[in-house]
């Protein structure tokens, strides 16, 4: 009693401390010092539409590289101590037909959509992240619908290596050619898709990013989801 | 060379883990040669940028993505940060080697991974110019170092680990906020930009922001409130670990925080975030030694001395006089070598003898003669006795803090100094009079990287004239806020 009444009176003053400092950043005021020079030059400089995009690959691309290494790093370390030699599903009972058929039928949408949000990260609102976690749905479904499903795990772990390292490559061969890492290289030294601004095949290498990145989310999900549904066999390690 | 190749000390490390899955299809035993293959890379790559910066006497920037600062990220190698990259690159490949004797728990695949990202978060940590990207560097090194405390898998290990990820996740939420308090107010998240456009802030906010910001590093810098997963991730993870736990990777945390408040050195709110590090700092120094006093178990005791150390860098530096500076810099990296030494000595008795427990140390100097010596070179210059590298260090910090007037920081340093007598004493009179037994053959490779780290702590300690000129020169680029923001080619984005 004395201690919760302790961490309420706390957080109280804690708070009304925070509130006091926040209160002299007034909302709405114009604060666009950098942000004003993305929104300007964001189509010229890397030929995406969606500036968020343009900022998170392009402008600030090595916090993305970072987040990537997270996600891997939580994968890794998941994978690391639940490790045992020997393990399986222990799902007590199958699931429903209505469940099972629905989940067979959803899954190639489910897929495609995750997709299309990866792919048309320069154009729409979403990319590498969203889509990733759209994939690893469909798989963690399966996982839910069917006692004995499993993911193919000589195709995933290499997979998930080697979309990261890609995405690493992307940048050294901006290195090469531009100078600098994860310089884009396909937009401002070869120029492809100048002209074709809002379509497709255009922001340089934005989408070949956030393809990397979407194949290496929506495996790595899947692998935590794998590692944390299967449980140690009687007799093994 | 194009300057702009430092950045293969980000992308190396991580290409590398990133193939590990691939490395994998070619059997366990050659991931552990891998990975002290990659490290040697590495280690050749931070020496170049150190050479590089040491001879032109300029920082190198690197650019990502060939974006001028603040609009893209910026790395900023300057002198601090070329010299702890290289005892990064080094420390690591030293326990990469370690990890072929000490790691024999699976998955090793999944610790080589984790070693390496380890070892590039602190090398982004210190690397990086921008507060954003320094989050996410931080968040690297502490997730990698989260999964590593829990790697053993024993349930003290899981314990610590949950402590860790525990108290982490609350700093990093709190840093968090602290920068999205800076960015609402000054509109940029580049350092140097930052500093600039400090003195315009609004002094509430910026003092808020300050102590979100310190409070936040302080898990990851082991000062005093928030420190309390340090003893238990120590003694539970495994020994090669525990090395970079105590030889670079609180270090990265504190020179963040070092680095931040600095930056508003000319505001206000600096004076009082200083004696909050003060502060915290002396805590950290009182409570870490007189824990260390009455543990049984080597590791532990080795922990929180570690721990007591980190505080007397914060008071170093919470004396923030240029003289202090350049001491803490230069205990920082006396710290290193010598932390370095003993946590591979002593995690080597432990994998001999099956634990890191004082019974294990009786008649060590007989059946261990190599070892034992080196945990008595590590010991005594802890202790801060002449001709050992720690000595100078303390001292110049004992000058420091006579210079503004702070007799009870002196009385601090010697009091810590005479609590460290005492248990590393009795450490040593453990080691080398009590008990005996048969000599046991001591691994040859090992063996050579002590002799090396010994042979660096008694050479520093006779001629401490030729490392300090590069200390002074690593801490001017901490305090020297004007030329920090200068050598940074900032876009002529302002308000």
């Amino acid at each position: 009693m004395v201690k919760r009444a302790l961490a309420i009176v706390l957080i109280l003053i804690t708070g009304y401390w925070l509130a006091n400092a926040l209160a002299q950043v007034p909302f709405g005021a114009d604060k666009m010092l950098v942000g004003k020079y993305y929104l300007e030059n964001v189509k010229d400089q890397t030929g995406a539409v969606n500036a968020v995009t343009a900022v998170v690959v392009n402008y600030r691309g090595l916090d993305t590289l970072g987040e990537v290494t997270v996600l891997f790093i939580a994968a890794t370390g998941v994978a690391a101590l639940l490790w045992r030699k020997k393990r399986e599903r222990t799902a007590k009972s199958e699931g429903s037909v209505v469940l099972q058929t629905g989940s067979r039928l959803l899954l190639p949408f489910i897929m495609l959509f995750g997709a299309y949000i990866f792919i048309h990260g320069h154009l729409t609102p979403g990319g590498g992240f969203p889509g990733g976690a759209t994939i690893a749905t469909a798989f963690l479904m399966l996982y839910l619908a069917f006692r004995e499903y499993e993911i193919p795990h000589k195709v995933f772990e290499p997979l998930e290596g080697l979309a990261g390292m890609s995405y690493v490559i992307v940048g050294l061969i901006g290195l090469a050619i531009g100078g600098y890492f994860l310089f884009d290289w396909i937009w401002q030294t070869w120029q492809l898709g100048h002209d074709n601004i809002g379509k497709l095949f255009s922001a340089g290498f934005i989408p070949i990013i956030y393809t990397l990145i979407g194949l290496k989310v929506g495996t790595e999900l899947t692998g935590i989801v794998d590692n944390m549904v299967k449980e140690p066999k009687e007799g093994g390690q | 060379m194009n300057p702009q190749y430092a950045s293969l000390l980000i992308a190396l490390p991580l290409f590398s883990a990133f193939l590990v899955p691939l490395i994998k299809r070619a059997g366990r035993k050659v991931i552990l040669p891998y990975l002290t293959l990659v490290t040697l890379i590495q280690t050749g790559i931070a020496a170049w940028a150190f050479k590089e910066v040491y001879t032109t006497g300029q920082p190198i920037i690197v650019l990502a993505g060939g974006f001028q600062p603040p609009v893209g990220i910026n790395l900023y190698i300057g002198h601090f940060a070329a010299l702890f990259v290289l005892i990064i690159a080094i420390v690591s490949f030293f326990m990469a080697v370690f990890s072929m004797k000490a790691i024999n728990v699976e998955p090793i695949d999944k610790y080589a991974m984790l070693f390496l990202l380890l070892m590039l978060g602190a090398t982004g940590m210190i690397a990086t110019g921008d507060i954003f990207n320094l989050f996410v560097f931080m968040e690297i090194t502490a997730i990698s170092a989260y999964a590593l405390t829990g790697y053993n898998k024993t349930g003290e290990a899981s314990e610590a680990a949950m402590k860790y990820i525990i108290l982490g996740g609350i700093g990093s939420s709190f840093f968090l906020v602290g920068v999205a308090l800076l960015y609402g107010s000054l509109g940029t998240l580049n350092l140097a930009q930052i500093a600039m456009l400090a003195s315009k802030m609004n002094p509430t906010v910026a003092q808020a922001a300050l102590a979100l910001l310190v409070f936040g590093l302080a898990v990851e810098a082991e000062l005093f409130p928030l420190n309390a997963w340090a003893p238990d991730a120590y003694q539970a993870s495994p020994h090669s670990v525990t090395v970079m736990f105590s030889a670079f990777v609180v270090k990265a945390g504190l020179y963040a925080m070092v680095r931040i408040v600095y930056l508003f050195k000319d505001t206000p709110a600096f004076m009082g975030i200083l004696n909050l590090i003060l502060i915290l700092g002396t805590l950290t120094v009182i409570i870490g030694e007189l824990s260390a006093l009455r543990q049984t178990n080597v590791k532990r005791m080795l922990a929180y001395s570690s721990i007591a150390q980190i505080g007397l860098i914060a008071v170093g530096f919470g004396v923030s006089t240029p003289q202090a500076v350049d001491a803490a810099v230069f205990h920082m990296v006396n710290h290193a070598i010598v932390k370095a030494l003993m946590f591979l000595a002593v995690g080597y008795v432990a994998v001999t003898f099956g634990s890191p427990h004082i019974e294990n140390f009786k008649g060590l100097g007989k059946r261990m003669p190599l070892t034992a010596f080196a945990i008595t070179v590590g010991a005594i210059s802890v202790i801060g006795i002449p001709l050992f590298n720690i000595f100078w260090s303390k001292f110049r910090l004992l000058l420091a803090a006579l210079q503004v007037g702070k007799t009870g920081i002196v009385a601090l340093i010697l009091g810590a100094s005479l609590v460290e007598a005492v248990y590393y004493f009795r450490l040593i009179h453990t080691i080398w009079f009590e008990g005996g037994g048969e000599k046991i053959e001591e691994n040859l490779v090992l063996s050579i990287i002590m002799l090396l780290l010994v042979a660096l702590i008694i050479i520093i300690g006779i001629y401490p004239e030729t490392i300090w000129n590069i200390i002074q020169k690593a801490a001017t680029d901490l305090y020297n806020v004007a030329n920090y923001v200068k050598n940074v080619p900032l876009l002529g984005v302002s308000p």
